[in-house]
């Protein structure tokens, strides 16, 4: 859709949004809460029709963050949903894969080397890790010393 | 030098494995195998199975996943045979070095199978098809 | 006690074993020379598929644990022996010395290679060589039977020239050349892509294909076994096209005019196996098949019936 058409249509879903920010010109974060990121992502992908690109982990200091990237092909605008996970000690957040059978992957990656536990996934089985890597050790957390 | 070392040198079929490479040295390995610059005059020859082959092209570094099925295919392979580590990751891990995933270099993992194993090594990244011939020649020459 | 040794030259020395081999070499290098040439590059030198053959030997033997061993050691040696025969008999009736129904004989020898193949693989225990067989077995239902379709064109040619108990002789279907008519020519193109196929060129080298199920039919074969398939290969290359000169195109003939006409015949032979070898893609087994059935039928149909209507009105162009 082009762009006049998607800045219009965005604050339809703020109620459940932090805020939304706006970095560059194409380049659009929503960040909200866990809980919410089923409901926004399910907002972007079957109302407003974007193209789900990819999904990001990463550990920051006091959180996790799952962002996951949608793209609108016709007017070249990236906008992300940036989730955050505030409970360090058992990270989760359920699934987009129902909504989208594409994350199934890269949502068993980010289990696999965060740690996130994703609730509703039909298939979390180990992905990237070698076979014998022992369980419950997470490569990319920050107090993992390897 | 007996009739087999001679027939193995007028004669080497690779066979190419790749144990976690980023694809770089995988895509240069291939164009040496293109008419370009025509490895067939040497009498080498690209196989489809591990079996028929006198040299192994291993490019990547070794992943904990690959070292276990790089073993497999080495004992797989009719010996004699010879081991060439293309690219820096293959030579010595590269810019993977201390990472988690790693099991070690390609000539750990080979050596871990058969102490005696032939292993030729060929850096850069990825190294030229020229600089590859240059490795094949000098490593059959030295066998 | 002579002349079971004479058969034992003639099987393993000349026509046999050593003199194919040395020819089947030759040929094997030239396939390589010009498909190299026609890729704009130098090819292998001469000695090369002899200095394979040498390497494959000093190689050791990996047999996998869950191949059935009898049966893996000794498809190789039964394909080898049967093209062997194929080629000493090919040989001999261009000596003029065959017997009635050897061309019955031939036959039967030419299906030897493909079904040790087969059970070569078969008896490899992994999927690839089973993959590899299964290809190999439609391949064979699809080409075999044109082939003996197009030798019964040929067959009906000969009749009121050969008396009804001779026609099933090469010495004697050698003495006509068949294609030069109509039906025979057709008869002869689909023998010529039947051989192509029995010799496991592009584009029906379905069960060999190196990169689609990693060489397929030889997968698990290392060392000296793979060095007598290898063997195999080449003794083909001499025993199919010659087994085409003979029946086809008037066969070798012992004066020195005859000799090296039946030369030449053979090297034009190897020449188109070799063109249509270097400009056509593999194509997929369902596409062989429907090619072999249909086309080929089809076109042996209408040989048969040219070659009966020209038996019937007495025409021999037809």
């Amino acid at each position: 859709m082009i762009r006049e058409e998607l800045d219009r249509r965005l604050p339809e879903v703020e109620e459940k949004l932090i805020r939304i920010e706006r970095t560059a010109d194409n380049r659009i974060y929503l960040l909200c809460e866990a809980e919410q990121v089923y409901d926004v992502c399910a907002f972007l992908f079957d109302e407003l029709a974007l193209r789900f690109v990819i999904s990001t982990g990463l550990d920051a200091e006091h959180c996790f963050e799952v962002l996951h990237h949608f793209s609108d092909d016709e007017c070249g605008a990236v906008v992300t949903v940036k989730a955050f996970i505030r409970d360090r000690a058992a990270p989760e957040i359920e699934s987009i894969t129902p909504l989208i059978p594409g994350a199934e992957w890269i949502e068993r990656e980010m289990h696999d080397i965060l740690g996130i536990d994703f609730k509703n996934h039909p298939n979390l089985k180990r992905l990237v890790l070698a076979d014998d890597w022992p369980e419950g050790v997470y490569p990319l957390r920050k107090e993992v010393q390897l | 030098m007996n009739w087999k070392m001679w027939s193995l040198k007028k004669s080497v079929w690779v066979f190419h494995v790749n144990t976690g490479a980023c694809n770089n040295c995988d895509i240069e390995i291939v164009n040496l195998l293109t008419p370009k610059f025509d490895v067939e005059r040497f009498g080498i020859k690209l196989v489809g199975s591990p079996r028929h082959a006198d040299a192994l092209l291993v490019t990547g570094g070794g992943t904990r996943q690959a070292a276990i099925r790089l073993r497999e295919v080495y004992r797989q392979t009719a010996k004699p045979c010879v081991v060439f580590c293309m690219g820096a990751c293959a030579c010595g891990m590269g810019i993977f070095e201390g990472g988690y995933h790693m099991a070690g270099p390609i000539d750990e993992i080979v050596k871990e199978v058969d102490p005696n194993a032939i292993i030729a090594y060929v850096p850069g990244c990825p190294p030229k098809p020229e600089a590859m011939i240059s490795g094949v020649v000098k490593a059959l020459a030295a066998i | 006690m002579m002349e079971a040794l004479t058969n034992l030259f003639w099987i393993l020395i000349f026509p046999g074993f050593v003199f194919t081999l040395a020819i089947g070499l030759v040929a094997s290098w030239l396939v390589r020379k010009v498909g190299a040439l026609v890729q704009y590059r130098v090819g292998p030198p001469v000695y090369q598929p002899a200095v394979d053959v040498m390497k494959l030997m000093g190689k050791e033997i990996l047999i996998p644990q869950e191949a059935q061993r009898a049966v893996f050691v000794t498809a190789p040696l039964v394909g080898l022996s049967g093209v062997l025969l194929l080629a000493t008999m090919l040989w001999l009736a261009g000596a003029q010395i065959g017997f009635v129904g050897d061309i019955i004989v031939a036959l039967y020898l030419m299906v030897l290679p493909s079904l040790a193949l087969i059970l070569g693989s078969s008896a490899s225990g992994s999927p690839h060589a089973a993959v590899g067989a299964a290809r190999e077995m439609k391949l064979v239902l699809s080409y075999e039977l044109p082939l003996v379709l197009a030798f019964v064109v040929v067959i009906i040619k000969t009749a009121g020239r050969l008396e009804p108990g001779e026609q099933l002789s090469l010495v004697a279907l050698s003495q006509q050349a068949p294609v030069m008519s109509i039906s025979g020519l057709l008869a002869f193109l689909v023998a010529l892509l039947c051989v192509q196929a029995k010799l496991g060129f592009v584009p029906f080298d379905i069960a060999e294909s190196e990169t689609e199920v990693a060489s397929g039919v030889m997968i698990e074969y290392s060392g000296a076994l793979l060095a007598v398939w290898k063997l195999m290969q080449t003794l083909m290359l001499v025993a199919l096209p010659l087994f085409l000169v003979v029946v086809f195109l008037g066969g070798i003939g012992t004066s020195l005019g005859g000799l090296l006409s039946g030369i030449g015949k053979y090297v034009l032979i190897v020449v188109l196996v070799i063109l249509i070898k270097n400009t056509n893609p593999r194509v997929r087994i369902d596409q062989a098949m429907r090619f072999f059935w249909f086309y080929c039928g089809g076109a042996l149909v209408a040989a048969v019936i040219l070659a009966t209507l020209g038996n019937y009105y007495g025409l021999a162009w037809l």
